[in-house]
């Protein structure tokens, strides 16, 4: 589904991803971990298409297609989600409006009819109570005010809503409670099915206690620099970044 | 010198049609009408039209006023009908609708019964022998200081007049229409208003502006005075066409614990020029003047506001948004007077702007002069672009860019929206503000 080959990005002329490779296929969960400043959230961001970055080498193929070579409402349009590590804010907009604009113009790229206001709401009410989100977020302005947590789950909300086929779940699980965790974790697992892949950056291992993966890859120094099953998660939590980064240092890649 | 020579040349045309105005109304105008008129042609006479010069007309530059002359526009050149009225982009309100067509009030188009037949709502002309008229009318205005109040008072020959008694409180809002129809270039009427609340009185009046025909000039005078504990929610909406020039001056002068919330929705016209001046003339008064202009092409939009705290415990709220596009500009400049008697003064003002072209221009200049010493003024105004972060979370769900810079744009003028107590307003003007991002869309 996703191809990632040899992709070199910088900001401000300062190299930030280094060569990353990854295959995803349909149906997997990969965890994307590493220490911060590794390159984590570049990856995510570049992946839904932000245009600070500057691709520097290297392609990406999504479902066959050249991903770089689309806009970022194209890769939402074909199934490509990214949930914010920092969420924007935007008064003035309602949640309501926002997402059910945002769900009815994925509907029509994928060819299916319109949402009208009271079955988007039906269906919204639905992921919310999934969410134990209150109803009147609908109301109020797009991450507006939300706590960190708020915020959180709403960005899950918005993938419960849109169903994407690739989500891309950037540092979801940082600052949540252990409650809230269990939460989004309940939402992401709901969306797990043969047809669709996950990509989970996150820099805490407790997260994948939750959202089992089958890939776990480190990223340090904008490389990926080991990966494995779900155990190397594990691992490093045992361990610490501190060796991952020692690795890197040597410019070793490791394999397991 | 130059400000003489010019007011000289022009000054012809001005007051050939005052002579005119003079020979319709003699013998039917009372003598103090005449004489406020004379007076008003006299100042404007002596000031002539500002130039840039002038500290209040630094940016906002009336050339156009000097290079040609203006002739007063005959009132009710011909009738015309609702659709005409609706194709200039009227919307229907429900209520009292008075419709004014070059100053004149056309009681075909206008209808009075759905509003309280407590209310004295009507053409000016029909209330000039009654004593509010007389003990209001020109009272608040200032001829004096300036030149266009002068040259609309020299100009009285109709207008609207609205006055609530006592204790009257009106459901429905009070419509005011003001069309410009020019059958020719380079026309001017001047609409006036007088709006009279009694004691303990309470209503929504809107001013709507609109026009056909080329390069009109609009010069507007509303007089508004709250007696005691009066509540006056009024709303003006500058949608003039995209040729004209409009020129407004509202001046208001509040009784103690009374209340007047102004909003200026201001998206027409191509040089516009328009003053709210309050006076908080007893304790415990409140006075909201909100606003929001949307410009782009070649438009120029200059809003100078004065709140005066004359006396003590009074509240002011002041919101001002702007949205400019194209090769725009726009002025606003707020100024808050807190003069020694007035302690317990709680000002807020607020002007902020977005930017959606390189080649748009704002000068902003919020501004406190404050006499007493136990107050709390604060002001500050902001000029921003779209912010690329929200650009990027809208895309990346799936809405386009130019969807998502609309979206932004709208909401950026939201807090404005979302404040307007009168609900049949809120949909044209979504209407008409959506209709305008969709266009600066497409120009962008």
């Amino acid at each position: 589904m996703l191809e990632i080959r040899n992709l070199s990005v910088s900001v401000d002329n300062k190299e930030i991803l280094k060569g990353i490779n990854l295959s995803v296929q349909k149906g997997e969960v990969h965890a994307i971990m590493g220490p911060n400043g590794s390159g984590k959230s570049t990856l995510a961001q570049v992946l839904a298409g932000r245009d600070t970055y500057e691709v520097s080498s290297g392609e990406v193929t999504y479902e066959g297609e050249d991903l770089l070579a689309l806009t970022p409402e194209e890769r939402a349009q074909k199934g490509v989600f990214l949930a914010f590590q920092y969420p924007v804010e935007i008064p003035g907009v309602s949640n309501l409006y926002f997402l059910r604009t945002a769900l009815n113009v994925i509907r029509k790229a994928r060819g299916e009819e319109e949402l009208d206001a009271m079955d988007f709401l039906t269906l919204a009410k639905d992921r919310m109570a999934a969410l134990q989100m209150d109803d009147s977020m609908m109301q109020r302005s797009v991450n507006a005010g939300f706590s960190g947590g708020e915020k959180k789950r709403n960005e899950i909300f918005q993938m419960a809503i849109l169903e994407p086929k690739l989500a891309i779940l950037d540092e979801t699980d940082s600052g949540l409670d252990i409650d809230a965790m269990k939460l989004v974790s309940d939402g992401i697992n709901k969306l797990r099915s043969p047809e669709r892949a996950i990509i989970v950056v996150t820099h805490y291992q407790r997260l994948l206690n939750y959202i089992v993966p089958d890939y776990v890859h480190v990223l340090a120094d904008g490389r990926i620099v080991k990966s494995g099953d779900k155990s190397l998660a594990l691992e490093l939590e045992e361990k610490g970044y501190g060796w991952i980064e020692e690795v890197a240092a040597e410019g070793e890649l490791v394999h397991s | 010198m130059e400000t003489m020579v010019a007011a000289a040349e022009n000054l012809g045309v001005y007051l050939e049609s005052f002579e005119a105005l003079g020979r319709r109304a003699a013998g039917r105008e009372p003598a103090w009408l005449k004489q406020r008129r004379e007076r008003g042609m006299q100042r404007f006479s002596e000031l002539g039209v500002p130039t840039t010069r002038d500290e209040e007309w630094k940016y906002t530059s009336l050339s156009e006023l000097r290079r040609n002359d203006f002739r007063l526009a005959a009132p009710a050149p011909r009738v015309i009908s609702a659709g005409e009225i609706k194709s200039m982009g009227f919307n229907e309100i429900e209520g009292c609708r008075l419709v004014f067509v070059n100053g004149r009030f056309m009681s075909g188009l206008s209808c009075l019964e759905a509003g309280s037949k407590e209310v004295d709502a009507g053409s000016l002309r029909d209330f000039l022998e009654s004593d509010p008229v007389e003990a209001h009318l020109g009272r608040y205005a200032d001829p004096e200081n300036h030149a266009l109040v002068a040259l609309n008072t020299a100009f009285i020959e109709d207008g609207a007049f609205v006055r609530i008694p006592d204790r009257v409180a009106v459901e429905k809002p009070i419509h005011l229409v003001f069309v410009n129809l020019a059958e020719q270039a380079h026309q001017v009427s001047h609409p006036r208003t007088l709006i009279v609340a009694g004691r303990d009185s309470q209503a929504t009046v809107i001013e709507t502006y609109i026009g056909m025909g080329e390069a009109y000039w609009t010069n507007a005078v509303t007089e508004v005075v709250t007696a005691e504990n009066a509540h006056i929610e009024h709303y003006k909406l500058q949608h003039e066409h995209a040729a004209a020039l409009h020129t407004g001056f509202t001046y208001a002068r509040q009784a103690r614990d009374s209340r007047f919330a102004s909003t200026s929705l201001s998206f027409g016209g191509r040089l516009v020029r328009s003053d709210t001046h309050v006076r908080l003339d007893g304790a415990g008064c409140e006075c909201v003047l909100n606003g929001l202009y949307a410009v782009t092409g070649h438009q120029h939009i200059d809003h100078h506001t004065i709140i005066d705290h004359a006396m003590p415990h009074c509240n002011s709220r002041q919101l001002y948004r702007g949205i400019l596009d194209g090769h725009s500009t726009g002025v606003f400049n707020g100024k808050v007077i807190v003069r020694r008697d007035a302690q317990k003064t709680d000002a807020i003002q607020s002007n902020k702007n977005l930017l959606l072209s390189r080649d748009a221009d704002i000068n902003t200049k919020p501004q406190l002069e404050i006499e007493a010493n136990d107050v709390r003024c604060t002001h500050g105004a902001t000029v921003g672009q779209i912010d690329e972060e929200a650009m990027f979370y809208l895309q990346s769900r799936g809405i386009n860019r130019g969807d998502a810079r609309s979206l932004l744009t709208y909401a950026f003028a939201a807090d404005i929206i979302d404040n307007l107590n009168v609900e049949p307003l809120r949909k044209p003007l979504e209407q008409i503000l959506l209709s305008w991002v969709e266009q600066a869309e497409v120009s962008a």
